[in-house]
């Protein structure tokens, strides 16, 4: 009996020790070793200097930082918008239709597409002189498309959309479920007392799905504040006057183009601060609007 | 099952031990690493010589490493005790790999390098000073051997150019000028000189303007006299530089750059000969002039192949020259073999490099491929020049090697953070958003900042 429950706790431990030792070895370890290169110059061929914390003032001075940081936050607008149109999508996907569920496939297959994919897709879709959006502009409303990833002004707008479109599907289920869990007594009684479509959705609908509005926003930030594949791919040199560049970007750029492995790992440490302090402030002001039934 | 077992015990000891080991141990043919299996290979066979594995990595396009891994053929038959495992790795890619395989401790025994990277490499003792190996080797006669290409693998343990050789050089890459002959002869125009000097800026606009041409009357351009007119030719033309190696000072800030610059830009912005950034955006300027829609366009011998299949006669040209200096320029890129210094077959892999650069049978077999100008200069002077093959005036590429070729600006730079900030924002003067010189004013004292930051 005894010798049964020790090989048993035995094999517990083995289990355990699988995802501890992964997390150890490829989490915790370049986590302090990042943070330990960040106070260094480290061009991976020489051995590591001590710097200090020159890494990061050059961080405050550097232009490229903050137009990466610019960008970013400018990138943040495509979560209300992405909100918006889930959540119109999701009211529409609820419907009792015939063949729905061949439509909530069709909007979900963006989110399963690798991002590399997609990026190369919309590169072509967006390209000035023969992409299929410039002359769908020019056959239907004969207006000249702007040159989408090569313009200053266009190529924020252009990931955004792109964002646009491969996000929606994700956050239109999270809502759909969210639709289907308000019980439908809400609505009889709000009916009762003669209230109209609109006010059903914005007194009832809207804030009866806040946990997930709460929960779109705090993975919408922190996601933005990752984004990288779709800028590497489609405007691999930060795009015309930086415009394009995230600071993920930035980061890259720094650890494995110039090689200034100590300052990369600055970067990204403030932008780990970044996220952090967000999210948090996020979770303070949840509290207001954000119901937990 | 023995075997294996050892070498997940081997694998496993090297992750413990953090990864030391070099390239020779990871592919399984040091002696201290696996002398079991060895053992069990071969007490059937009696072996002549000890077999030797080298890893060679470089980058390129297919037709590149088509015509390395048939070198690669010819060497092994040459060479049969020794086995080269080639990797080609996308060019984008390439340094990012390069250095974390060294990082790692585990980089090739010959891989490409040039510039930026092989001055930090040279100065951080990562690649072989292969002086005694040359020393040795009846293959090296440098007196045949195109020193403008040599002298960028020296290193005297301080700066470039000077010292002990580091590499070899794979090729010389003259950027040179190529036109198309037919659009020409139908815009009734004669042909370009081949020799400098013959021809200044002010002849190359007016030309271009006369090929310019909207064919089907859309108001837009369907043909453009020219393309790509880079930029680092017109600044050393004219007699100016993006930065002084020998002081570290950024040049940009001097009339003779903005001049160029203005030029440059103004081919585009108020003559309209060359297609706008938009237009390069919508079809890059190498379709373009494949597709026989661009008059004079640069070009390196790599393209070659390429443009023998060319539907239309095209031909070399030299550079226009600066009418202020008289002068003319353009860039002489190179990419070297350079050896790991942590290589356990070092004379091996000497010998892949020495071949695959200096070889007579290597280098014809490379020309003839059209991938490059022979590193020989008795071979780049008579096979080459006399192949049959276009450009007719082959010439041109060996004078830009011996004559006004100049080493592109990465090189000498150890960090090229200014030079891509430079590039990015020059997309303000590019697209008549500032002129060059106010541009240039502007951004001088970023750059310097930049420079310092990461050459010091």
């Amino acid at each position: 009996m005894i010798s049964y429950r020790r090989k048993e706790i035995g094999w517990a431990y083995g289990f355990v020790a699988i995802p501890v030792l992964g997390f150890l070895l490829f989490g915790l370890l370049p986590l302090i070793a990042s943070g330990i290169l960040s106070f260094t110059k480290w061009d991976m061929v020489t051995s590591p200097k001590f710097v200090g914390f020159t890494n990061y003032v050059n961080l405050w001075k550097d232009e490229k930082v903050h137009k990466g940081l610019f960008n970013t936050f400018f990138m943040l607008i495509h979560i209300p918008l992405g909100m918006f149109i889930s959540l119109l999508l999701a009211m529409l996907m609820n419907q009792k239709v015939r063949g729905v569920s061949i439509f909530r496939t069709i909007f979900y297959i963006p989110v399963i597409s690798p991002v590399v994919a997609v990026s190369l897709l919309w590169m072509w879709m967006l390209n000035y002189d023969f992409g299929l959006v410039n002359q769908f502009l020019w056959d239907w409303f004969h207006i000249k498309g702007p040159n989408w990833l090569g313009d200053p002004h266009w190529v924020k707008p252009s990931l955004i959309l792109m964002g646009l479109w491969g996000g929606v599907g994700g956050n239109m289920v999270l809502y759909l479920a969210g639709l289907q869990s308000i019980s439908s007594t809400y609505y009889e009684a709000a009916e009762v007392d003669g209230a109209n479509a609109f006010q059903k959705f914005t007194r009832i609908t809207v804030p009866l799905l806040s946990n997930i509005h709460f929960f779109v926003v705090v993975m919408g930030v922190i996601g933005t504040f990752q984004a990288f594949s779709q800028v590497y791919v489609m405007v691999p040199d930060g795009g015309p006057e930086y415009s394009a560049a995230t600071v993920v970007f930035n980061i890259f750029q720094h650890a494995f183009e110039y090689f200034d492995m100590g300052y990369a790992s600055a970067e990204a440490w403030m932008l780990g601060v970044i996220i952090l302090i967000l999210t948090m402030i996020q979770f303070r002001l949840s509290k207001r609007w954000a119901y937990n039934d | 099952m023995k075997v294996k077992h050892f070498a997940l015990g081997a694998a496993f000891l090297v992750a413990l031990t953090g990864c030391s080991s070099n390239s020779a141990g990871s592919n399984g043919n040091s002696p201290a690493n696996n002398t079991g299996t060895k053992n069990a290979d071969n007490t059937a066979s009696n072996a002549p010589a000890e077999k030797v594995e080298l890893s060679f990595m470089g980058h390129g396009d297919p037709n590149e490493k088509k015509i390395f891994t048939e070198l690669i053929q010819s060497f092994e038959t040459k060479y049969p005790n020794i086995k080269v495992n080639y990797t080609s790795v996308p060019p984008a890619e390439y340094d990012q790999k390069l250095t974390t395989l060294t990082a790692a401790g585990k980089s090739p025994d010959v891989f490409y390098v040039s510039g930026p990277a092989f001055y930090r490499y040279a100065e951080s003792g990562t690649i072989l000073n292969i002086q005694q190996y040359l020393n040795k080797t009846d293959l090296f006669k440098p007196d045949n051997v195109w020193k403008q290409a040599t002298d960028r693998y020296r290193y005297d343990g301080k700066s470039l150019g000077k010292g002990d050789l580091y590499g070899l050089p794979k090729d010389v890459g003259p950027w040179a000028l190529a036109y198309n002959k037919d659009l020409f002869d139908k815009a009734n125009v004669p042909y370009p000189p081949s020799e400098a000097g013959k021809w200044t800026w002010d002849d190359f606009l007016n030309t271009a303007k006369k090929l310019t041409q909207d064919t089907n009357g859309d108001g837009k351009t369907d043909i453009y006299g020219a393309a790509n007119f880079p930029l680092e030719g017109a600044v050393w033309a004219n007699g100016g530089d993006y930065v002084d190696y020998s002081t570290g000072k950024i040049k940009v800030d001097t009339p003779e750059f903005a001049n160029a610059m203005q030029f440059v830009a103004d081919l585009g912005l108020k003559h309209h000969v060359t297609p706008s950034p938009e237009d390069a955006k919508a079809m890059n300027n190498y379709a373009r002039f494949v597709a026989g829609k661009i008059g004079m366009f640069p070009m390196g011998p790599w393209d070659q192949p390429a443009f023998w299949k060319l539907p239309y006669g095209w031909d070399l040209a030299a550079w226009p020259s600066s009418p202020t200096t008289g002068k003319t320029a353009t860039w002489l890129g190179s990419m070297g073999f350079a050896i790991s210094s942590k290589s356990k077959h070092p004379q091996e892999a000497f010998n892949l490099a020495a071949f695959l650069s200096l070889d007579k049978d290597g280098q014809k077999q490379n020309m003839e491929m059209g991938q490059a100008v022979p590193n020989l200069i008795d071979m780049a002077k008579n096979d080459f020049l006399q192949n049959g093959k276009a450009p007719e005036h082959k010439q041109v590429f060996l004078d830009i090697i011996e004559n006004y070729g100049h080493p592109t600006v990465e090189f000498g730079s150890k960090d090229t953070q200014w030079l891509d900030t430079f590039n990015q924002d020059a997309s303000k003067v590019w697209t008549g958003k500032e002129t060059a010189a106010a541009w240039l004013k502007e951004i001088a004292p970023k750059l310097q900042e930049l420079y310092d930051k990461g050459n010091k």
